[in-house]
């Protein structure tokens, strides 16, 4: 990491070295961990560096052992430096841990401990404050309290079991939540989308959510940026923070809830029309940021984002297996402020030779199951034309049935790989719509493994048509909104 | 500038007059109506003389809200002589009408011609300080809250998307045989204003309600400054 030292809160500076050291540690000490689970130890099963505890319950200490744990009486007493202290110690310890943790010279903390100022009881205040003034003397980076803490995919620092460990990451979380932080990773991982790193960051009392996400910004391992807040600490350097991150990777904004500000005395027209709502869109969107309502908005977008190359045209192909699904899936594509223009003279001419008209067509949106139902090799002809017509600059939104998979994937492997080589040729996006319900869908149970099986090829798949339509849609307006601040897109390696 | 707000403070007002916030704006640039204060119809003589005929006179007093309510408004004053007595008749009206009201006198203000309506307003938000708000004025902001925000600093991008943003917008671009007003000139006071707010954080809120958006041109013809509650 480079740069100066960066203000962090609201005072003091963190050398942005030690921070990364932090988010990156080979050493962990686990403080206060317990039985029966010792979750805080088992969620490090997969790390890749080593782990300490520190524990002076002797009821505690046997099962710590046990899991070939090596335990310690105090921080000061480990034999190695300590890059991460996770403390989970009860809240009127955390000022004896936070000393040790100075005089050992670590270069972070987790703090999972809650019963700080969110019970807004006065020794809960206190206590954060003696944390918050501690690390600003100390130069000291603190996550949380109150969190889940870090997680690194490649390291194996996890807060989760079911987060995976692995080389690669294309996606950086940072949440409010422990729970949405969880929910973000692991439903991207679902998606076959790798998260990089995801930050739990609850009472964000010394670093802050412009600081995690300045961090994400000069991590050159993410290339997408996902967010959950309810509100921020520092307004002006998130505002600040975010304008300069979205001109390089998108940032995905989920925002819960209302702000904690309370209500002010306003004697203009335009502070009663201030709402923290219109204030919050407008920042958004004015920074350029994509602007999510919900999970699996989310999720999808991320996929999008990840698993579709780069690009602001708007201008699809959209290929569904029935009548029905043809106009339906237009609808929501138009919706979405796509178009589905009409195809060259040319292009009609080729596929007139071979597709199957009664019972489908071929004008776009396509009605495609009668030609291609039986015939692997219709599609790609189909794909073929597609890729020659100029008309078409956005790609392909394509419905997948899972109808025979119960049977084996060879056929589905056919259609994938020639998606996969008009992907590749063109340069341009293919969604996989596999809907719940649609004629072609199947039984439910073979559907979501279909589903799983084409998000491992490497295609982003949507269950259902509107959704598809909406995260493609928010990827296609992002990539618009780079093209006209005057970044170009990155070249996304696939 | 430094004045306005220095003697504001000096009165523990955080409110300042509508010719304390027009004085504030002119000298930042902002386009508003010129509107000088005048204790005697002799003043408001050599005022109206340097602003151009026709004038507007408006009471000014901190205990009357409602100017119009207490006869404190008169428009259209094209002469000296009317402005003579147009002032003596005013000062008797409202001294009629609210007794006991401390009146520092009568403000002397250029009379716009009508334009369409528009609202430019800024306030402070508790997260992320100055923002501003765009929207057509009268039911469109009161009742529909037909507005735009953005946050401090507007690029020139935020201003034209600002004004573009708001549904009513095809009336700025002209219906019905109604001329369109300049968007750039709008643009332009959104972003003096947005320079104003960075430049002065001791000012809370601001209302330039309405500005007259014209085919050429924009003007503020009424103004607000509230200042922050502590002296900075």
């Amino acid at each position: 990491m480079s740069g100066k030292n960066a203000k962090i809160g609201n005072a003091g500076t963190i050398d942005p070295a030690r921070l990364h050291r932090a988010l990156n540690p080979r050493t962990v000490a686990v403080v206060g961990d317990k039985g029966p689970n010792y979750n805080w130890i088992t969620n490090l099963k997969e790390f890749t560096g080593k782990v300490f505890s520190v524990q002076l319950d002797e009821k505690e200490i046997p099962g710590i052992l046990e899991r070939g744990v090596p335990n310690f009486r105090s921080l000061v007493e480990i034999p190695e430096d300590i890059d991460l202290v996770i403390c989970a110690v009860p809240r009127q310890v955390t000022p004896f841990i936070m000393k040790d943790a100075v005089a050992k010279g670590v270069g972070g903390i987790s703090m999972f401990t809650s019963g700080f100022a969110e019970t807004g009881e006065e020794i809960g205040v206190k206590l954060q404050q003696m944390i918050y003034d501690t690390c600003a003397e100390n130069g000291m980076p603190l996550v949380g309290p109150n969190c889940m803490g870090i997680y690194n995919r490649r390291l194996g620092v996890k807060f989760t079991g079911a987060q995976e460990q692995g080389e690669g990451g294309e996606v950086g979380i940072v949440s409010q939540s422990g729970t949405h932080g969880i929910a973000m990773t692991i439903g991207s991982q679902r998606l076959g989308v790798k998260v990089t790193r995801a930050i739990s960051i609850g009472n964000a009392v010394v670093l802050n959510e412009a600081d995690y996400l300045e961090y994400m910004l000069n991590d050159p391992d993410v290339r997408v940026i996902s967010m959950y807040l309810e509100g921020v600490r520092n307004g002006r350097k998130f505002f600040e923070v975010l304008k300069k991150a979205t001109r390089q990777k998108p940032v995905i904004i989920w925002r819960g809830g209302r702000s904690r500000a309370g209500a002010r005395a306003v004697r203009s027209h335009t502070g009663s029309l201030a709402s923290d709502d219109a204030i919050w869109s407008a920042l958004v969107k004015q920074a350029g940021a994509i602007s999510v309502d919900t999970l699996e908005d989310a999720i999808d977008t991320i996929a999008a984002l990840v698993l579709a190359p780069a690009t602001p045209k708007r201008n699809l192909a959209l290929v569904a297996m029935t009548g029905g699904q043809s106009v339906a899936i237009t609808d929501q594509f138009e919706r979405a402020g796509f178009e589905v223009p009409e195809l060259s003279k040319k292009s009609y001419d080729i596929l007139g030779e071979f597709f199957v008209t009664i019972g489908g067509s071929y004008r776009n949106p396509f009605d495609a199951s009668s030609t291609i139902g039986r015939e692997t090799d219709n599609l790609a002809k189909i794909l073929e034309v597609l890729a020659n017509e100029r008309a078409i600059d956005g790609g392909v939104a394509f419905e997948l049935g899972s109808r025979g998979f119960e049977d084996g994937s060879e056929r589905m492997d056919q259609m994938l790989d020639l998606l996969r080589k008009y992907r590749d040729t063109t340069g341009l996006p293919v969604v996989a719509l596999m809907p719940d319900g649609g004629v072609m869908g199947g039984d439910a149970e073979i559907l979501v493994r279909a589903r799983g099986y084409v998000s491992k090829a490497g295609f982003p798949v949507y269950p259902s048509f509107q959704r598809g339509a909406a995260a493609l849609g928010r990827a296609a307006a992002y990539w618009t909104w780079r093209k006209e601040v005057g970044a170009r897109p990155r070249a996304v390696k696939k | 500038m430094a004045d306005v707000i220095a003697s504001a403070r000096a009165a523990g007002r955080t409110l300042l007059t509508e010719v304390e916030s027009k004085e504030l704006l002119h000298g930042a640039g902002i386009p508003v109506t010129r509107a000088k204060l005048a204790k005697k119809a002799k003043q408001a003589e050599e005022i109206a003389e340097e602003i151009g005929y026709p004038v507007v006179l408006k009471i000014v007093s901190p205990d009357i809200a409602h100017k119009s309510d207490v006869g404190g408004v008169a428009v259209g004053i094209d002469s000296a002589k009317a402005l003579r007595k147009a002032f003596k008749e005013m000062m008797d009206r409202v001294q009629a009408a609210a007794p006991g009201a401390h009146i520092e006198g009568i403000s002397v203000q250029q009379m716009a011609t009508p334009g369409t309506e528009v609202i430019v307003g800024a306030t402070t938000d508790p997260q992320f300080g100055p923002v501003m708000m765009f929207g057509l004025g009268g039911v469109f902001v009161e009742v529909l809250k037909d507005v735009a925000f953005r946050v401090v600093p507007l690029e020139p991008r935020d201003a034209r998307q600002m004004v573009r943003e708001i549904r009513g917008f095809p009336i700025l671009e002209g219906v019905r045989g109604g001329p369109a007003a300049d968007l750039g000139a709008l643009e332009s006071l959104i972003l003096r204003v947005s320079d104003f707010m960075s430049q002065h954080p001791e000012i809370a809120e601001l209302d330039l309600n309405p500005v007259f958006a014209y085919p050429n041109g924009a003007l503020a013809v009424d103004a607000r400054v509230v200042l922050t509650e502590a002296a900075s």
